[in-house]
């Protein structure tokens, strides 16, 4: 897809979709960076897939499936036991609005 | 190496805890001169030590083994390489660990790595963490991602099998830069339970050693399907470390011709033909082949996959369950966000926004999308290859060990492109291995070159044949 | 593009939480618990290195569903990953199904008149539970409870074919019968959810999407109001955005959450970490052939089988306990005789009090006794329905009740015959009235007559002999 205009204002869409806060260093870094990236990434355009599937993965694996029969979960306490943000048996987050 | 200690270990004329002691003295003294180690897990391992001791058995009874950062050991930190991550202490063990463990393997601690997985020197370490040093020369890289694993295991003096990680080609370019074996499987053969995800379609466990029958042994313990994860392939697993020493008498191998163009460095052209040579004394015959597509496409298609998949992977990484946190305040978008800008490091946020790209309404058809069409027609033409020769061959990287301030002077691009080589069978799931097949001096520094063999899917035996002619 | 039909288009998103043991991609337990975050693992809190493996009767029942409301089967089940961040999720993504829904099509039948139309069905699995300490908006976290994360969900969305909030309710509750129905779905433990899609003629049609109502009753009274509340605000001069809202169920409203120029961008990949299930021929088979009898198939066995009229037989085959106790009673009784009693009688009469066939209790033998007596004409259809409402509150053996109060309809013509003259005898100016030529008061003559025996005489018998004795 040659011609996709690689700008600031598509690397803070971007940047924002994936929550993360460009500084203006980072921008002016990482710009042409990205750009030239892009470019050489867009050459796949010229290869002829006509007819051909995509690969989810690189080896057939099909029909892997579990039977409905419950398994022991984590205590409450090794559930909370990675962080610091939690109250009265729940995590703690950020506000939902 | 291994047979020899563990019958050692078993009979007790190894004292299990007295060795490890020495291990773990030996490489907290390596880790301070060049940072192999994130976390030394000193109590967990002599732990294991002290209950072995009272029942000594396994198959790896009193082996070290170490862990590359992005794979969970209960228990230990782990972090992938990524400060977002520190604290990280995880409630259960990878099927890999589990399964070494089990068979009386000793972890002694978490290698070095590029953050995630993102980077081909190890030099993307996460913010707050130190560069890998090449074993040869502390001046060059490592290699990486897997850099911490390929150091230790050319270092160690003592028997020992790293466990290393690869998406684009990080076991096998590690393993050249740092002169060891290093084998990576058909992906599946070994269960990604527990593996931290870069690219869940690329993703593979395997052993990096100085001797292919130590990697060979801990491949057949690791590997096999498990119920935990829905992409292991539920197929026998060979006794890999019987096929050290068959030989390759009668094999066809494919000399990737694309590889030997121009911009490879002449001693790494003249070692590998050397090492090709070699081979074809021993009974194997070859042919030049050509995989156009692959060479000239594998790295973008790479690419993009690689961080289409990893953007959605590293989604998760906010602040809340586990890793680092910040003051709970603001709303969950400002939160997210400034747990993230602050402790990802650079390589991480461009991988993140080249993947959440590639899949955005609008360039989804032309990157991620056709990305995926052109894998498999990558994947077709490595399998009409296979339909003619047991092994291709090719260089593992166009270039020695590079030095620290080379690598800085390289753009984004140049530094993606050394993966060139090594994405085409990573990107086919095709099992690979680093064979070290001679030193270069330069600098006053005997520096490693490694030669790649790549077999056909579930092929992982072929490989330990040919490369055992190099050594045990 | 559906040509407007009505002055209110409703489409309908619902969510329903399956009925399995185990979660959707793990193995930790579905069951409901007090406990915050005790029926958890490292897959469904999102731990690095977890891995997904797909519960097979979350698949069975998908297809279930897909066979009992008549979708396309797609015979290649994918998953992919839908990325968006927010305090709910356990990995900043939902595993869903984007590309290719397990089923596509399908219909529900929601009155005599009027079917709905699905668009799709697809399975995905449920995020975290929320707790906001204080109000949503004002407080400064949210409490989050990963037991939810992780439960299996089917999604089904129909076509923007309801015209009323009334008729989003109708679908609503038949589909929980449906559910309830095939064994995918308890009501009294899982939850059914909406996201409704509304617009009015007033607007020109410019759509709302209210999102999170919970059960069918909400449903009604959430579009009610949005109704009202789109067309005060084209009343005001204002014109409508497409917009997406919030059901605040206490205090009923909605407000809007963000407008559709905001809308995000999920960057949807296959997942990588799970791989293609093939739903072939004999699984579907296998599915069909455990499954209780689907309705459709029982409503042409009913006409076939018993001669019954197309809406006793649909109005019949969609409540399970009603269709079985049909079937047990159609074979003592006269099956159109029992159709119309269950149907239009039983029904009737449960619907009214608001019952349930787990509240009352009672069961084919009763009905049979009843509808025994009542073919033989042992009672009267008075006495009759008087029964069904009296087994609304316990159950009796009818036959006994009968006996016990004298109820059995006067087969004695000499004891009527007197009852009649007595009747006419006290009435005298109600017999005037007749010979006038006003009806009514024949009417009234009989109506003493049933009081005198009780209701137990029959009405048309007293009528005819009334006649015969005043003339």
């Amino acid at each position: 897809m040659k011609g996709v205009k690689v700008d600031r204002n598509l690397i803070l869409r971007v940047a924002d979709n994936a929550k993360l806060s460009l500084t203006d260093k980072e921008i002016d870094e990482f710009l042409p960076q990205l750009k030239e990236v892009l470019e050489f990434f867009s050459s796949i355009d010229e290869v002829d897939t006509k007819g051909i599937e995509p690969s989810t993965q690189p080896v057939e694996i099909r029909n892997v499936l579990r039977e409905d029969v419950v398994k022991p979960s984590l205590s409450q306490d090794d559930a909370l036991a990675n962080t610091e943000h939690k109250k009265d048996g729940y995590f703690k987050g950020p506000r939902a609005v | 190496m291994i047979k020899e200690f563990t019958e050692k270990i078993k009979s007790r004329e190894i004292d299990v805890v007295q060795h490890t002691r020495k291990v773990l003295n030996e490489i907290k003294t390596l880790n301070k001169e060049y940072n192999y180690f994130n976390t030394i897990s000193e109590e967990l391992a002599l732990e294991q030590a002290e209950k072995l001791r009272s029942n000594p058995k396994g198959r790896l009874a009193g082996v070290p083994i170490s862990v590359k950062d992005c794979i969970v050991v209960k228990g230990v930190e782990s972090t992938a390489g990524s400060r977002i991550l520190k604290g990280y202490n995880p409630v259960f063990n990878a099927t890999a660990v589990a399964r070494c463990i089990d068979e009386g393997a000793i972890i002694i601690g978490k290698t070095s790595q590029d953050e995630f997985g993102f980077g081909g020197f190890s030099t993307n370490v996460g913010l707050d963490y130190k560069v890998p040093l090449n074993p040869f020369d502390k001046e060059r890289a490592t290699g990486g991602s897997s850099g911490g694993s390929g150091g230790i295991s050319q270092k160690a003096s003592f028997p020992h099998v790293s466990l290393g990680e690869s998406t684009g080609g990080s076991i096998v370019n590690p393993a050249s830069f740092c002169g060891v074996f290093g084998l990576c499987p058909t992906y599946g053969r070994v269960s990604r339970y527990g593996l931290m995800d870069y690219a869940n379609s690329l993703d593979k466990i395997g052993p990096m050693s100085k001797s292919i029958e130590d990697a060979a042994l801990v491949l057949e313990i690791i590997s096999g399907s498990t119920s935990r994860e829905s992409t292991s392939l539920n197929k026998p697993v060979e006794n890999y470390s019987s096929f050290a020493g068959k030989g390759v008498k009668g094999m066809k191998i494919g000399v990737i011709k694309d590889a030997f163009a121009e911009g490879l460095d002449d001693a790494v052209r003249k070692k590998v033909w050397d090492g090709i040579k070699k081979l074809e004394s021993e009974g194997a015959k070859y042919e030049e082949v050509s995989l156009p597509l692959t060479i000239k496409y594998g790295l973008s298609v790479y690419y993009i996959i690689a961080t289409s998949e990893a953007s959605t992977n590293l989604a998760k990484y906010c602040g809340m369950r586990y890793g680092k946190h910040e003051k709970l305040e603001g709303s969950f978008n400002e939160y997210f966000t400034k747990v993230r800008s602050k402790h990802f490091g650079k390589e991480a946020k461009r991988r993140i926004i080249l993947g959440t790209f590639a899949r955005m309404a609008g360039f989804r058809d032309a990157y991620y999308i056709k990305a995926m069409k052109v894998r498999t027609r990558i994947i077709n033409e490595y399998k009409s290859l296979f339909k003619k020769y047991d092994l291709l061959v090719s260089p593992t990287v166009a270039i020695l060990p590079p030095r620290f301030d080379e690598i800085n002077k390289l753009s984004l691009l140049q530094n993606y492109m050394v993966d060139t080589l090594t994405v085409g069978p990573n990107l086919a799931g095709l099992p690979h291995l680093n064979v070290p097949v001679g030193f270069e001096k330069k600098g006053g520094k005997q520096l490693p070159v490694g030669m790649m063999l790549i077999g056909d899917h579930l092929q992982e035996a072929k490989l330990i044949q040919a490369g055992s002619v190099f050594g045990r | 593009m559906t040509p407007f039909k009505s002055d209110i288009i409703i489409g309908l998103e619902i969510h329903v939480e399956l009925n399995t043991n185990t979660k959707l991609f793990c193995p930790c337990s579905t069951e409901n618990t007090e406990d915050p975050n005790t029926h958890t693992c490292p897959v469904c809190l999102g731990h690095p290195g977890a891995k997904p493996v797909l519960n097979k009767d979350a698949v069975e029942f998908a297809i279930r569903l897909c066979l009992a409301l008549g979708c396309t089967i797609n015979r290649q089940l994918v998953f992919s990953r839908k990325n968006y961040f927010y305090p709910d999720m356990a990995k900043n993504y939902q595993i869903t199904q984007y590309e290719l829904p397990i089923g596509t099509g399908g219909k529900l039948r929601i009155s005599d008149e009027k079917e709905i139309g699905l668009v799709r069905v697809h399975l995905e699995e449920d995020p975290a539970s929320l707790v906001h300490p204080g109000s949503m908006a004002a407080s400064p976290f949210v409490l989050v409870d990963y037991n939810r994360s992780g439960r299996p969900l089917l999604e089904v969305v129909t076509k923007p074919e309801m015209f009323s909030p009334a008729e989003a309710r109708d679908f609503m509750r038949k589909l929980i019968t449906v559910l309830n129905y095939i064994g995918i779905f308890d009501q009294d433990i899982c939850i059914i959810k909406a996201d409704a899609n509304i617009s009015i003629k007033e607007s020109g049609y410019v759509r709302s999407e209210v999102k999170n109502i919970t059960g069918f009753k909400e449903i009604e009274r959430a579009l009610r109001y949005e109704v009202e509340r789109q067309k005060k605000e084209i009343a005001d001069g204002k014109k409508l955005v497409q917009d997406t809202r919030a059901w605040d169920s206490e205090k009923g409203i909605t407000s809007r959450l963000r407008t559709k120029e905001t809308e995000e961008d999920y960057g949807y990949i296959l997942d990588p970490d799970l791989v293609v299930t093939d739903i072939n021929d004999e699984w579907v088979e296998e599915v069909k052939k455990e499954m209780p009898e689907l309705a459709q198939d029982k409503v042409l066995k009913f006409i076939q089988k018993y001669h019954i009229d197309r809406t006793d037989a649909e109005v019949i085959a969609q409540e399970r306990p009603l269709a079985e106790m049909f079937e047990k009673v159609a074979q003592k009784i006269d099956p159109v005789l029992a159709a119309r009693w269950l149907r239009r009688e039983l029904v009737r009469v449960m619907n009214y009090n608001n019952k349930t066939f787990d509240d009352i209790g009672i069961d084919h033998t009763h009905m049979i006794e009843l509808l025994e007596m009542v073919e033989r004409k042992e009672i009267t259809e008075n006495v009759a329905k008087k029964i069904i409402e009296k087994l609304m509150e316990g159950k009796f053996s009818p036959r006994e009740y009968v006996k016990s109060l004298g109820l059995r309809v006067m087969s004695d013509a000499s004891e009527l015959d007197g009852i009649c003259k007595s009747a006419i005898k006290d009435n005298p100016k109600a017999v005037e009235e007749y010979k006038a030529g006003n009806e009514k008061s024949l009417h009234f003559l009989i109506g003493q007559v049933m009081k005198k025996t009780k209701g137990q005489a029959a009405p048309a018998e007293v009528h005819k002999l009334l006649k015969k004795l005043i003339k």
